[in-house]
């Protein structure tokens, strides 16, 4: 029985090409979305994970750095490097601007970086040089490749000229990109002297950066301390809590397309072939043996479906990099377990019309004339 | 065409599936548009609301909600001095991330000075803020979280009350809360920071020259609210319309499928059908007709279908998360017909050229 | 009663009600030994295709009953019926009815595990059948790529796998030219005749009459008195002998469509005498 199912399947190619395009497109549309979250939910990280700190200091009740702010007073420095456990502390400021490249507006989070800072700094270098002097910035490079800037260029940072001495790479999303400048530059245009962002901290190897940060908030009044691990969740939960109701919206949607689809696609099918299923029927199959093969067709079809969707995706995931654009998809399994679980159903659910259908056939209507 | 109508309405289940699935693509893209004309309506609410004509801010700064604006000091009183000006509302302003029941929500600080304006425009309920310790909060996210009058909120380090909630203030991606200026001084640890100015000019100034004259003085930038918020659209606007694009043409992908696969089936069952026709000498052409009608009707009873499912879904979707705003244009209706339109003749094109290559002589074949 | 295969006990069919009631078959019977062949012939519309599908349980009498081996097939429900169908009968269709997704040899072992034969033993028994019906060179062909009397050796094959007593054809040489039709007539009898299986056949061919031991004629839903046909030597037209014009000629009997073809032949007897002798 799975055998006819199969070449029942086979023998129409044409039919079998657009059900299973449709089917794979319906879920495409719940994997590339999930994948596109789950790329920029990745990429908001990057500067934490890559920035060489094990702790994040921010000022009190501030644990992100995408549409946030944070500030604290310059003079706590001393304060956190008398902490025990502490190596190296970095101030970094931090704003969100535009880096204006000729006409174009790019959305970015400018970093002061204080000079030769161990941490904090550009992580994945391009090209040109990693550490901004007096009026120069590193740029991401896909932000400069799709203005055209090249080394030596000049851009707009927070209403100032800057030259452009190195391009860096994995700073760039959908949403904006990194810039970096120096911490002089920066506090010259925008800041007061005795104010920065946020603290980076280096521990001495061996410890634990969570005890640390517990240490330090315990320790000094108005502020968070956080590992780093710890301040990228909850940075990626920005991304993943303002999602959810979006991505639940979008998934119904993908599993009514798909079910409308597999389930013409199935009945379409079915209905063809129902001089065939009568003579089934008349030589004496029984009408369970009938439901297997239409389950068996479902899903097969289902399962190529969500193969070749899985396939468009990585395609996807593929190209759009390649075509200069900030947008990086990451296919997680759990999207991949869900969309599989949607298709089983989607499966079991569309082949319920035509098996009703079989029931009905009358295996009389074999003769002559159906 | 009577040949057409017969054939196709002649399996009402596969007919009836043919138009939900064209229905659902049409929804699909509907609801899309709309939702992205919900968001850039709310994205712009402050600025379509709020006191004055033309903003001042940072040099380099042509946005409200892209890039944090910091005036150089004295920059208001600059400001006043100038001809044409009638009024000047400072406001100061950032992001900042909202931690309610352990969920992350970005929202949109406004701090200024209850005096002046430049604050919340529709109070539902409660009071503006009269002291530092005061905030004014979403009415629609305050519902999400449990939040109302006289509770009490911790942001930054400090503890605010609720003590008045707005309308119009939300969107899906963030929302605007008010205090006073003086209270978002504190927090930014920016004392007389001022982020923006929203200007009057005098009744019958010139605002270019106006603006012209704004923007020579040192380290500030003048535009209308117009542009500004015109600005916020397009920055939005650049960060979705990529899915956005990717998701429609899926949608539209799927529906021409869906047709494609009906029509091109009641084709070649029929294929005798069409072989006599041909045999009886119609031409080509009239049997391009029968398949093209049966795709358009598909598809055009699947577009009213996919508005009204997408009115339908978008009331659901409105009532169930109020802070999504989805906004049906009817001028989108045209564009679900056309794209309905689009999605037949694109799927009518295979069985057509099938039937061009059919040969009359398959009559005679049992 | 055990002798018989198939037993039609006054079987009746009637369909609709009151005003706009339809007898297909009235008042039928008849009983079929093994190793017997009964050929049912007919007009058009004579009911002889309810009568086959009663026979082969997939229509039941509003009157009467069918015995097949001593069981009451007609008075068995839906359920029992796919099992009968499948080991006691064997189908053979104007159109042969083959699955066109399958080769020939699927074709046939579908059926075989339908009936709860595994894969392989399946498969090796069709495989050896189709043999035996000379397509072991055709084994893994589509039906698309077989000929009529190919496709119809293959439902044949299909018909015979399950072992059945009974084997029901409904015009199998309708579809084929007058050398494969003869070929699968004489297929049929040595399946009745070598197997001791009992066939009955529909058709309009009147070629089966040489293979076939009895000859039933349907008319309006009833058995009328079995006819001897006999061909009109004049214009080649087949004719009954009790309602045809008639003709003794040196003691020979000749039968005539019409009074012109009788005179005509009066006129210039030798001439169509050959015709008639080479008749059957």
């Amino acid at each position: 029985m799975i055998l006819l199912a199969f070449h029942n399947l086979f023998q129409n190619k044409t039919r079998l090409v657009i059900s299973v395009g449709g089917v794979a497109l319906a879920l495409l549309l719940i994997l590339s979305l999930d994948a596109i979250f789950a790329g920029v939910e990745h990429q908001i990280t990057a500067y934490i994970d890559n920035s060489g700190a094990d702790i994040f200091v921010a000022q009190k009740d501030v644990r992100n750095m995408h549409m946030a702010a944070s500030a604290i007073p310059a003079s706590i420095i001393d304060q956190v490097k008398a902490i025990e456990g502490v190596e190296i502390v970095t101030p970094i400021l931090y704003v969100s601007n535009m880096v204006v490249t000729g006409d174009k507006r790019n959305l970015a989070y400018i970093i002061g970086l204080t000079e030769n800072s161990p941490i904090g700094g550009v992580w994945n270098l391009a090209s040109g040089r990693g550490q901004p002097g007096k009026s120069e910035t590193i740029i991401d490079r896909s932000i400069a490749e799709m203005s055209d800037v090249e080394l030596g260029d000049t851009v707009e940072i927070l209403g100032q000229r800057f030259t452009v001495v190195g391009f860096s790479n994995e700073t760039a999303n959908i949403v904006n990109s990194i810039a970096f400048i120096s911490l002089d530059d920066f506090q010259a245009l925008r800041g007061s002297p005795d104010v920065v962002s946020f603290l980076l901290i280096k521990t001495h190897s061996g410890l634990s950066a969570d005890a640390v940060a517990a240490l330090l908030e315990s320790k000094i009044d108005g502020v968070t301390a956080l590992s780093r691990t710890a301040f990228s969740s909850q940075e990626r939960r920005v991304v993943k809590d303002m999602s959810t109701d979006v991505i639940t919206i979008m998934n119904l949607i993908g599993f009514l397309i798909g079910l409308a689809v597999m389930a013409l696609m199935v009945y379409t099918a079915i209905l063809s072939r129902r001089k065939e299923f009568g003579v089934l029927k008349a030589l004496g199959a029984r009408n369970g043996q009938l439901y297997q093969v239409v389950l068996a067709q479902a899903f097969m079809s289902v399962v190529l479906g969500f193969g070749l969707g899985v396939v468009f995706v990585l395609l996807l995931s593929g190209i759009i990099p390649r075509l200069g654009l900030p947008l990086s998809l990451e296919i997680r399994p759990i999207s991949l377990l869900k969309v599989g679980g949607t298709s089983l159903i989607i499966a079991a659910l569309s082949a319920i019309l035509p098996i009703r259908q079989i029931s009905g056939f009358d295996p009389a209507m074999v003769f002559r004339g159906t | 065409m009577s040949l057409a109508h017969r054939n196709l309405f002649q399996d009402k289940t596969r007919l009836l599936l043919s138009v939900a699935g064209v229905a659902l693509a049409v929804m699909l893209i509907l609801i899309l548009s709309g939702f992205l004309a919900g968001m850039n309506h709310q994205i712009t609410s402050y600025l379509n609301n709020s006191p004055g004509s033309v903003m001042v801010t940072q040099k380099g700064v042509v946005n409200m909600l892209g890039a944090t604006s910091l005036l150089p000091p004295g920059a208001d009183v600059q400001v006043e001095a100038e001809q044409g000006v009638e009024q000047v509302i400072p406001i100061l302003s950032q992001f900042v991330i909202l931690d309610l029941h352990d969920k992350k929500l970005p929202a949109y600080m406004i701090g200024y000075d209850p005096g002046q304006g430049g604050g919340p425009w529709r109070i539902r309920a409660g009071r503006e803020p009269q002291t530092d310790d005061e905030m004014v909060f979403d009415w629609v996210l305050a519902g999400r979280h449990d939040l109302s009058l006289g509770d009490s909120l911790d942001l930054m380090g400090q503890t605010f009350k609720i003590v008045g909630l707005t309308d119009g203030t939300t969107s899906w991606m963030t929302s605007f809360f008010f205090i006073t200026r003086k209270a978002a001084e504190n927090l930014l640890r920016t004392p007389g920071a001022v982020s923006f100015l929203l200007i009057t000019p005098v009744e019958g100034t010139n605002s270019e020259d106006l603006i012209r004259r704004l923007d020579d003085l040192p380290g500030i930038n003048a535009l209308t609210k117009a542009r500004m918020a015109a600005n916020d659209l397009e920055l939005f606007a650049n960060i979705f319309s990529m899915p956005l694009r990717l998701m429609v043409a899926i949608a539209f992908l799927v529906g021409t499928m869906i047709v494609g696969l009906v029509i091109y089936t009641a084709t070649v069952e029929r294929q005798r059908e069409y072989g006599v026709l041909k045999a009886i000498g119609a031409p080509n052409r009239v049997l391009y007709r029968v398949v093209t009608t049966q795709a358009l009707f598909a598809s055009l009873a699947g577009s009213l279908v996919g508005i009204l499912l997408a009115y339908g879904l978008a009331g659901w979707i409105m009532g169930a998360r109020p802070q999504f705003l989805i906004v049906l244009d009817p001028a989108d209706m045209l564009w679900a017909l056309l794209s309905g339109l689009g999605m037949a003749l694109a799927a009518a094109l295979f069985p057509a050229r099938m039937i061009a290559g059919l040969a009359p002589a398959e009559v005679f074949r049992k | 009663m055990t002798d018989t295969t198939l037993n039609v006990d006054h079987v009746t069919k009637r369909y609709g009600s009151s005003s706009t009631e339809v007898t297909a078959v009235k008042d039928v019977s008849l009983s079929v030994k093994p190793g017997e062949i009964v050929l049912i012939m007919g007009p058009s519309g004579s009911g002889k295709t309810t009568l086959l599908s009663m026979l082969g349980a997939l229509l039941k009498p509003t009157e009467g009953e069918i015995h097949l081996n001593g069981t009451i097939i007609s008075a068995l429900s839906e359920k029992h019926l796919p099992d009968i169908r499948l080991k006691q009968f064997g189908f053979i269709f104007q159109d042969f009815n083959l699955l066109s997704a399958l080769t020939a040899l699927e074709n046939v072992s579908i059926v075989a595990e339908l009936a709860g034969m595994k894969g392989v033993a399946a498969r090796k028994k069709s495989a050896e059948l189709l043999a035996d019906l000379g397509l072991a060179g055709r084994l893994n062909f589509l039906p698309e790529k077989l000929s009529g009397g190919e496709k119809q050796r293959v439902a044949i094959a299909r018909a015979l796998i399950n072992n059945p007593t009974l084997i029901l054809a409904d015009e199998p040489t309708a579809n084929l030219d007058s050398k494969i039709g003869h070929e699968i007539m004489r297929l049929l009898r040595q399946i009745a005749k070598e197997q001791n299986r009992s066939v009955v056949i529909v058709s309009h061919d009147q070629r089966i009459k040489d293979i076939a031991d009895h000859v039933l004629w349907l008319e309006d839903g009833q058995f009328k008195e079995i006819v001897s046909m006999a061909i009109d030597p004049v214009c080649g037209m087949s004719v009954e002998r009790e309602k045809a014009f008639h003709l003794s000629l040196n003691g020979m009997d000749y039968y005539f469509c019409a009074k012109g073809c009788r005179d005509e032949f009066a006129a210039d007897a030798e001439k169509y005498q050959q015709t008639n002798e080479a008749s059957f």
